[in-house]
């Protein structure tokens, strides 16, 4: 596009920008005449200029192809809004509050149930109650070899990671034998 | 970046002490950005190739003033080895710790939301 110096801005040396602009590549390859060498106009709008084609040149070239670990970190964004929408009070005596995702919570509870042998961890839901959390934990049980006993061992590993690994107290905890795999 | 907004310290300069005394805390394995962080992170990428400074990253953590307190909010994800209750607290007494020695201004509520436990 060609501009006339009527049209451009206009620095304090007398030259104008675009002037500037379109010497640029010139400039850059050591053609610069004894002006541009000198005028701290022309040279700081220069170095202005560079650095805009630089980012403006960058940001076509994302449209192309998206920077590495984009695509991962905007997936990392979407599961920690997610996560945030729930959240479960844990104690502390500090001014303000601790709290932890219930999603999260409920993926330390359901890895605790799956350490048990015949045992696999289905869906965990995790309230929040008066005095700790209140868990709702459906699991699947081999078909073969079950035996009631390891309900027990499910029930005391899940308590004591809700205690250990989060630090609460599950005041109700509903464990739901909801399905076979034969296995 | 202002050093004061109506005598107090500018919230980056809060949420860079926070950031910064979060991360260090034990059991604690990174700051969530979630999406204003992603925004904030490309944000100060434009910004950081058009002025040449690098701004500090304060991701994962916010700051507000009300009823006269600053309020501090941190996003984090724990490690899982100690328990997570454990750690928010340790990430509240840190965070309130460093605010005040580096800025003088002592958080009314430090607000730690653990967003995931690494299992």
């Amino acid at each position: 596009m060609e501009v006339t110096a009527h049209d451009g801005y206009e620095l304090p040396c007398g030259r104008d920008v675009e002037q500037v602009w379109r010497r640029l590549d010139a400039v850059d390859a050591g053609l610069a005449d004894a002006h541009e060498l000198e005028c701290p106009h022309c040279r700081t709008a220069g170095e202005g200029l560079r650095r805009l084609r630089r980012v403006t040149g960058e940001l076509v070239a994302e449209e192309v192809a998206p920077p590495a670990g984009l695509s991962g970190r905007i997936m990392a964004a979407v599961r920690a809004e997610v996560r945030r929408r729930e959240m479960i009070p844990l104690p502390t005596d500090e001014p303000g509050a601790v709290e932890v995702s219930d999603q999260a919570v409920a993926s330390v509870l359901r890895f605790a149930a799956d350490t048990v042998p015949g045992v696999r961890a289905r869906r965990c839901r995790v309230r929040r109650a008066a005095d700790g959390i209140e868990v709702r934990l459906s699991v699947a049980v081999s078909a073969h070899g079950f035996a009631a006993v390891r309900l027990e061992d499910v029930r005391a590993r899940v308590l004591a990671a809700a205690r250990s690994r989060i630090g609460v107290r599950p005041v109700r905890l509903d464990l739901v034998v909801d399905d076979l795999y034969d296995a | 970046m202002d050093v004061e907004q109506d005598g107090k310290p500018a919230k980056p300069l809060i949420a860079a002490a926070a950031a910064r005394a979060a991360t260090a805390v034990p059991g604690v394995a990174r700051l969530e950005p979630g999406f204003t962080g992603l925004l904030a992170a490309a944000a100060r990428s434009l910004h950081r190739q058009v002025t040449g400074v690098d701004p500090v990253s304060t991701d994962g953590v916010r700051v507000s003033f009300e009823d006269g307190g600053a309020r501090v909010e941190v996003d984090v994800v724990v490690s899982g080895r100690d328990p997570a209750a454990d750690v928010g607290r340790a990430v509240q007494r840190a965070v309130a710790r460093a605010v005040r020695e580096d800025t003088g201004v002592t958080p009314a509520a430090v607000v730690v939301k653990i967003l995931d436990i690494a299992t």
